[in-house]
């Protein structure tokens, strides 16, 4: 699998580091059901056979974290964003 | 009394010299030794104070994509979004800048790679593409040469490149070239 970094170009795999779902969305602990809202954001992942976001580190290069997009049966690659800049979007309620 | 503070090369005590006699190097390795270097951080949305205070005092634009700019003792060379490495062969004051500057002049190596084959001795550690096509002079590379993170740099139009390695794994990159040099003719040594 080759990852198109936005910032240093194509590279293989061997540069990157894989961080994890990129969907999930640390809860807000003052929140009343904050305790189960917790387990589920650190322990309870979906497994989609097919698309799915996650976070990768271009780990031996520029060192940014980036939202990959890709369907994990064919490892096509749909989308590469900034993570910042999907947080930032996710932040002003543009939403994913 | 108290043993003063020498800086030495992070090769001398590890590498011994390889020298091929009579006939012309396809490769020359060597170490650009006396570099001031420093790391260079753009402060959260103060990026373009930064360019204008690099603009003023060395008369560069600090590049935004993976680029170097050099202008007499002085270069910057991009490291990632917001970051770059800043290379004198003086004495220049990068501290001053309006950034987070962390001095690195004994904390990394910088190597010099150049000759006929330096580009072929290279891709045999680098999967970056090499060829002048894809990587110019000015054009900078941060990847990794044989699992060694290193910064590469294009010098100029002939084949001259520079890696920028961490001190502690200068000297197994070091071996590395030689070994990849050994049926290229390498001339590996350091001065003095």
């Amino acid at each position: 699998m080759r990852i198109a970094c936005p910032h240093c170009g194509t590279r293989g795999l061997d540069e990157f580091a894989y961080l994890g779902d990129a969907t999930v969305v640390r809860p807000d602990p003052s929140a009343e059901n904050a305790e189960t809202a917790f387990v589920e954001y650190v322990y309870l992942r979906d497994n989609p056979a097919g698309r799915h976001r996650e976070l990768w580190s271009h780990a031996l290069g520029c060192q940014s974290w980036l939202v990959v997009t890709r369907d994990v049966r064919t490892h096509a690659i749909e989308s590469v964003e900034n993570a910042r800049d999907v947080a930032t979007a996710r932040d002003q309620g543009a939403g994913q | 009394m108290p043993e003063p503070l020498v800086a030495r090369s992070a090769l001398r005590a590890h590498v011994a010299p390889v020298v091929t006699a009579s006939v012309e190097p396809g490769v020359t390795l060597r170490e650009r030794s006396g570099l001031t270097l420093a790391t260079v951080s753009a402060l959260g949305g103060r990026d373009a104070e930064l360019a204008d205070a690099v603009r003023s005092a060395f008369g560069l634009e600090l590049p935004t994509t993976p680029k170097r700019v050099a202008a007499g003792e002085a270069a910057f060379v991009w490291a990632g979004p917001g970051k770059w490495l800043a290379t004198s062969t003086g004495a220049a004051d990068f501290a001053s800048l309006p950034a987070g500057v962390s001095d690195q002049s004994d904390g990394r190596t910088v190597l010099s790679v150049s000759g006929p084959l330096a580009r072929e001795t290279l891709a045999t550690l680098i999967a970056v593409d090499l060829h002048p096509r894809a990587f110019a002079a000015g054009d900078v590379a941060l990847t990794h040469a044989a699992s060694i993170a290193v910064h590469l740099w294009r010098v100029d139009d002939e084949a001259a490149f520079e890696l920028a390695v961490f001190r502690s794994y200068a000297a197994t990159l070091w071996r590395w070239l030689v070994h990849a040099g050994a049926a290229r003719n390498i001339d590996a040594r350091l001065d003095g």
